[in-house]
């Protein structure tokens, strides 16, 4: 309604004027003299204009390319706020030149213009539409052939003015319509290029190559074509304002276009020299299909460090972006380094890391939330601990490995006491191998457990493991060095997990003590408390949290002590030879428990360990992907 | 030969609706534009948001599988992942889910039966 009322009020007004001339002049000459003397009949006459150069270019975009899109419409205006804000910077240049002419002139290029943005949009989304008819190929051609001649014919005229008349403001309409050109040759190559990839059967690998290089030289090209209009203009007039925007845009594209151009370079070579071809094999080992285009791969494929594969061209052009696999996130120029640099993983390490990606990741998350157990989580740590300790050869003498795990049970009341404890307090995060034996590490492990930081256990046997993992692990191809170094990164996780950990209990206990003293002259009565604070802590998400590794973890743990693993409530009754042993860890074992539990309760704010739980679950989700994606 | 990211999306859309993962429906917006799609989400099971369907609209670059996709819900949402005007996480959410669970519960709930038209 509005865009029809415009035109209408204005056919109207030019209307009254002419025939108010006429009327008052009675002939065509004088009338065209006495309107183009009065101001308001000009305006009108010029408003009048305005509308005619708006109806056409609609009738022009209607013909050529019928309905815009939403997208086109919006780049359109936005586009158009520019250029009407530069010609406006530039009327204050050649506010001597101002004239309606000049004013045309500007119009006719911003009329243009647009015709050249819109033309750009459309053949943009050649590559985007599933459907192209002959009429789209046929507008393209008609538009973009006349833009080309009507480039050509101002660039002409514009020289020609300046050669014969002298510089003026014909250099600006000159320099701009040589830009239109350059962009008139550039929507010309890249409707080829599209053309070309419509019209064929296969995929064209090339094309974003050629793409690459076209934006480079069409952008060099532009950039200096800025500079030196902006020279020119330095000498003949001033400073052109109204040129910076768009040199400052071309500019960056033709950086962008350089690094483009680099990085792709680098990914290609790295692609060629880095990574080995995927063999047919492995593709049919893999389910085949290209994570990047989901397209099958049958050639033409590599394999990445982290065993991922994609196709070549998918691969260059990701790694354009980014310097990562597609699937992991692995730094494809990090691991690469290592496998050279560091080949001799110790031997011992790839003994025990075929367990831990899958076992150890979820004890530490398993077992914090057992202290509120008081009587089972002590004995069953105290029974790893035995496993662990047994394998080492200390079967002969029974009481005394049960002995040794009844004392650590007992110390975490009093954490600062056991020498060999402490010592193990601040290697822990730092610590190289979680498999630096066993029994050296355990007494001062075991006060950990009382605050939810579990030992990791090594893998005591090989029980737990597959076929296939155990041949892995001899292997001295690239598929073992792999499999170790990747053993390794998931040591270095759990690593971190602990010390993420570690961090968090040092929070947790300086708030414990704080609040237990407090709560120690309060409260009397724990064990209410306790309770509470159990089924708190043992929560449903943790049991009802279907990630299938989870339950993985006790039976390899508890390998050793065989059959414990079924009766959890008392495996120390099972492992532990003498009556007398058995009694004492237990006891000691629900001491430990009602310490820990009320340390959880009265210290630890519920929020603490509501942070602690999420902070959990993410971690879980953590290894849960890190396991699968290593499988 | 179509540009490889329509033709991923194509790939997508025709994976989507032969195997559809439980819970979602989405698709292009119209087949002349595979950029623009809208889906629609139900709330997963055993949450505070069971029951619900979420509408939502998604917005594909050019160079799609190099560069994400804009993902918006088109009803109100109260999630702590889902970006709202003042930054790209609803902070409000994240601290309401973590201080005070029940009243983030009754308001997801409030969301679902809008989406449900129940409201």
């Amino acid at each position: 309604m509005r865009s029809l009322g415009l035109p209408l009020i204005s056919f109207g007004l030019t209307g009254a004027v002419v025939a108010n001339a006429y009327y008052q002049k009675k002939q065509f000459y004088p009338s065209v003299v006495y309107i183009t003397k009065s101001n308001s009949s000009m305006a009108v006459i010029y408003i009048q204009a305005l509308i005619l150069v708006i109806l056409i270019g609609k009738l022009v975009k209607k013909i050529f390319f019928g309905q815009l899109r939403a997208a086109e419409f919006e780049h359109l205006m936005e586009r158009s706020w520019y250029a009407v804000t530069e010609t406006c910077l530039a009327f204050t240049v050649f506010k001597d030149d101002f004239s309606p002419k000049f004013v045309a002139l500007f119009t006719l290029l911003l009329f243009l213009k647009a015709f050249h943005w819109l033309t750009e949009d459309r053949v943009d989304f050649m590559e985007r539409s599933p459907m192209i008819s002959y009429i789209f190929h046929i507008r393209i051609i008609v538009l973009l052939t006349m833009l080309g001649l009507l480039d050509l014919y101002f660039i002409v005229g514009a020289y020609q003015t300046t050669v014969t008349k002298g510089a003026s403001v014909m250099i600006v309409f000159g320099f701009e319509y040589a830009i239109l050109l350059t962009v008139c040759v550039n929507i010309l190559i890249k409707y080829l290029l599209h053309t070309i990839d419509l019209n064929r059967e296969v995929f064209w690998e090339s094309k974003a190559v050629f793409f690459l290089y076209m934006e480079l030289v069409m952008s060099f090209v532009k950039v200096i074509m800025y500079v030196v209009f902006v020279l020119i203009m330095m000498r003949v007039y001033t400073l052109p304002l109204f040129a910076f925007r768009p040199m400052y845009y071309a500019a960056r594209s033709f950086r962008k276009a350089l690094k483009d151009v680099i990085n792709s370079r680098s990914a290609i070579h790295h692609l060629n020299n880095s990574f080995p071809d995927a063999t047919s094999e492995e593709l049919t080992e893999a389910d085949n299909v290209c994570i990047i285009c989901r397209e099958e791969m049958q050639s033409a494929s590599k394999k990445l460090p982290c065993n991922h594969i994609f196709h070549t061209s998918c691969l260059r052009s990701w790694f354009q972006r980014h310097q990562t696999c597609p699937t992991c996130r692995t730094s494809i120029l990090e691991p690469v380094a290592p496998p050279r640099d560091t080949p001799p993983p110790p031997p011992q390490a790839p003994q025990q890391p075929p367990l831990p990606p899958f076992a150890f990741p979820f004890n530490p998350l398993h077992m914090p939330f057992q202290p509120p157990h008081p009587p089972q989580q002590p004995a069953q740590g105290s029974a790893a601990g035995q496993g662990a300790q047994q394998t080492p050869g200390a079967s002969t003498s029974g009481t005394a490995p049960g002995a040794s795990s009844g004392r650590p049970g007992a110390q975490p009341q009093q954490p600062p006491p056991p020498p060999p404890g402490f010592p193990g307090f601040p290697m822990f995060p730092g610590m190289p191998m979680p498999g630096m034996g066993p029994s050296p590490f355990l007494p001062s492990m075991m006060p950990f457990m009382a605050y939810s930081i579990p030992p990791p256990v090594p893998p005591p046997d090989f029980t737990g493991l597959t076929e296939e993992q155990l041949r892995a692990m001899e292997s001295n191809a690239r598929e073992g060095v792999e499999s170790r170094l990747r053993c390794l990164q998931n040591i270095q996780l759990l690593l971190d997990a602990a010390t993420l950990m570690l961090q968090q209990y040092s929070v947790a206990a300086a708030s414990a003590n704080v609040a237990n003293t407090m709560s120690a002259a309060q409260s009397p009565p724990p064990s209410g408390e306790a309770t509470g604070s159990t089924q708190y802590q043992q929560g449903p998400d943790l049991t009802t949290e279907p990630q299938p590794p989870f339950g993985t973890p006790p039976p390899t743990t508890s390998t050793p002590t065989s059959s414990s693993t079924e009766s959890q409530p008392s495996p120390s009754s099972q492992d532990v030879p003498t009556p007398e042993s058995n009694t004492q860890p237990s006891t000691s074992g629900t001491s430990m428990g009602s310490s820990s539990s009320s340390s959880l309760t009265n210290g630890v704010p519920v929020s603490e360990t509501d942070e602690q739980r999420e902070i959990r679950l993410r971690r879980l989700q953590k290894f849960a992907t890190n396991s699968t994606t290593n499988e | 030969m179509a540009g490889s990211a329509l033709r991923r999306l194509m790939a997508e859309y025709k994976q989507l609706t032969i195997n559809p993962p439980e819970g979602i429906i989405a698709g292009p917006v119209n087949e002349e534009n595979f950029f623009e799609w809208e889906a629609l989400i139900t709330g997963p099971e055993g949450t505070c948001f069971e029951g619900g369907v979420f509408p939502a609209k998604l917005t594909f670059p050019s160079d799609y599988p190099l560069s994400p996709p804009k993902m918006q819900f088109t009803c109100d949402m109260f999630h702590p992942n889902k970006p709202n005007d003042e930054s790209g996480a609803n902070v409000d959410a994240a601290k309401m889910w973590r201080e005070d669970r029940e009243e983030f519960n009754k308001k997801a709930n409030k969301l679902v039966r809008r989406t449900l038209g129940l409201d």
